[in-house]
């Protein structure tokens, strides 16, 4: 059996910047040795740290350079706090790309709004760099991210240079008594976007928070088929064969996802 | 059809293991009935009903290893200490594929025709796109003997669920009990081979269809994933005591888990490894940071049903469910999930 027909097999990579985004989340850019990943935006990678284990990741960086990749990790687990010690010139192994991406082409010449919440906006961050790279191809582009405290804030450099080509609201549902922007929580602002019934939405965060978005979204008059969800599972082989990413409806977020139309799903059944 | 006595048998056996078959047959191990590699010079126990373990245990073993590779983890004063390799350091992280593929190829000797559909059931997960390298390398080349059956116990299914017609394909002997001895026919090439190493041809004459008879009888009406998640299921999940014997003996059940394993020893040789998980454990629906996904016993209960039934409907058109029973049979609190799904017939 070759190598290259095995897709359990890991293959090199090297981390070449570490990037502090907040007190536990760090973006790391890796350089792929001798192998390309050419992804599509919203797709995921299996980052195995040797010695300490496996753990998908959703891509954040452009798909136009396919030789680099950057994940943008928050100390949560076992890999991620173990990803918070990598220096540049470590030596890691990547599977990927796995999954199902956004549908980009089916978003052009609409209204596209991105909905994210805490560290979910690393998920949507590929599709966030499409959308301000190819921005001709669309109409009005938003970026509805809503954090507990100001600290939690992540791509504060890219979200400046992003505001200049698409309209960014940010909102603080902790905020300390010196925030001069937007309290509360995302679903309090959707009020400030111009929806139309073809507008296309893309929603990451928490499963209760992606839950009352996809209501309220629904409730303003969105198409269910219209509103893209990125979910997370603990996927163990990230080709269907381990079954740990099984949700309900018998779908797998590995291979049918992780990005779902909310009409495939139960959007109520997000958090199940 | 001829006719063969045991001692027929034990030199198809010895045929079988002369083409390269490791030979794998019921056998009474300790008081219970299980599959297990037979010893030579042994003859394979076919009078039974139930095994307790099923073919998953040597397509997809609880444990096998996929790869191994080295870290720069080293064993201090203080503890283990992982320690990237850096390149300044000395060492990169090399990845040595290592395969457990088995030398010999496996056949499976008088397993009954529910065993037979865990394999196609297994084959529908396994080797679609993309096929699983380790179930496939064991996979192919496997020579199937089925023992038709005749009754099944009191926690037996198959009649309700069909499933004790053998697919297409899916067998190379066909055996049946019949005056002390057993009739044999052949189902394949390979099968019409390894009848002619003992001297027997296929004579032609059709077989009436041998339908087990059930013990008990159940009928499902739906089992569609609306109509499970309705149905109160509190009285089968209060005795439940989350061993995971359901899920442990269930021939279809695949669900795993990848884990990095090293000796203490020596921590620098890290094995990735797959080993079998349980939906019945909470783990199994964990997510960093601890956000559980199937939160009680009764959602973990109903969610093994589902994925019996309408997700693997779903995604392979096929039931998930081969009706062997053993969930039930295994069960400490016999928990019976054909009176929650379905209603006993008189």
């Amino acid at each position: 059996m070759s190598n290259e027909l095995n897709p359990y097999l890991p293959r090199p990579a090297n981390v070449t910047s570490v990037k502090n985004e907040s007190l536990d989340t760090k973006t790391l850019r890796f350089r792929l040795i001798n192998w390309t990943a050419p992804f599509q935006a919203g797709q995921f990678v299996q980052l195995l740290l040797p010695g300490v284990g496996e753990a998908p990741f959703c891509i954040a960086s452009s798909q136009s350079d396919p030789k680099h990749l950057e994940l943008t990790i928050m100390r949560r687990g076992i890999v991620t706090t173990a990803s918070q010690y990598l220096r540049p010139g470590d030596a890691v192994g990547i599977r990927g790309p796995l999954g199902k991406p956004f549908p980009v082409s089916a978003f052009e010449g609409k209204d596209v709004l991105v909905v994210a919440t805490g560290i979910g906006i690393a998920a949507l961050k590929s599709l966030i760099l499409y959308l301000v790279e190819n921005r001709g191809k669309f109409k009005d582009v938003t970026l509805l991210y809503g954090a507990r405290f100001p600290e939690d804030l992540v791509y504060r450099d890219e979200i400046r240079r992003w505001s200049e080509k698409i309209k960014v609201i940010i909102t603080l549902s902790k905020a300390t008594p010196d925030w001069a922007g937007l309290r509360g929580r995302v679903t309090d602002h959707l009020n400030e976007v111009e929806l139309n019934p073809s507008t296309v939405a893309a929603v990451c965060g928490s499963p209760a928070v992606m839950t009352s978005i996809a209501d309220e979204l629904v409730n303003k008059g969105l198409k269910k088929e219209n509103i893209y969800v990125s979910l997370e599972r603990h996927m163990k082989c990230g080709i269907g064969k381990c079954a740990r990413c099984l949700i309900m409806g018998g779908l797998l977020v590995c291979k049918d996802g992780p990005v779902f139309r909310a009409s495939e799903i139960d959007i109520r059944a997000i958090g199940e | 059809m001829p006719k063969l006595t045991t001692q027929d048998i034990l030199k198809l056996i010895d045929g079988l293991r002369a083409e390269g078959f490791e030979v794998i047959s019921p056998l009474r191990i300790n008081g219970v009935v299980k599959l297990a590699k037979l010893p030579p010079g042994e003859a394979p126990l076919l009078d039974y009903i139930r095994i307790n373990n099923s073919p998953k245990d040597f397509l997809l073993p609880c444990r096998e290893s996929l790869y191994k590779y080295r870290s720069t983890a080293t064993l201090t004063s203080y503890g283990l200490k992982i320690r990237f390799p850096t390149a300044e350091g000395p060492c990169p992280v090399t990845i040595m594929p290592e395969c457990t593929l088995p030398k010999s190829k496996i056949a499976f000797f008088g397993i009954h025709p529910c065993m037979v559909n865990s394999i196609r059931y297994l084959d529908k997960v396994m080797l679609s796109d993309p096929a699983d390298p380790y179930y496939k390398g064991r996979r192919d080349g496997m020579f199937i003997a089925v023992m038709e059956c005749e009754e099944g116990d009191d926690y037996c299914l198959c009649g309700m669920l069909d499933s004790y017609k053998v697919p297409a394909g899916y067998a190379d002997l066909m055996m049946r009990k019949r005056d002390g001895g057993f009739l044999v026919r052949a189902a394949s090439e390979g099968g019409k081979g390894v009848l002619a190493l003992i001297n027997k041809t296929q004579e032609k004459d059709g077989v009436p269809e041998l339908v087990p008879k059930m013990k008990e009888k159940y009928t499902f009406d739906s089992t569609d994933e609306a109509e499970i998640d309705r149905r109160d299921a509190k009285e089968y999940v209060e005795l439940c005591t989350l061993c995971a014997a359901c899920t442990v003996t269930c021939p279809t059940c695949y669900c795993g888990d990848i884990e990095d394993e090293f000796s203490l020893m020596d921590p620098a040789n890290v094995e990735r490894t797959r080993l079998r998980m349980s939906c019945q454990r909470k783990c199994y629906s964990m997510i960093a940071g601890g956000t559980t996904f199937l939160k009680t016993k009764d959602a973990r209960f109903k969610w093994r049903l589902k994925h019996k039934f309408p997700f693997s409907e779903r995604a392979y058109q096929l039931k998930g469910c081969i009706g062997c029973g053993n969930c039930i049979a295994m069960c400490p609190a016999r928990i019976d999930f054909r009176k929650f799904l379905g209603r006993r017939e008189a």
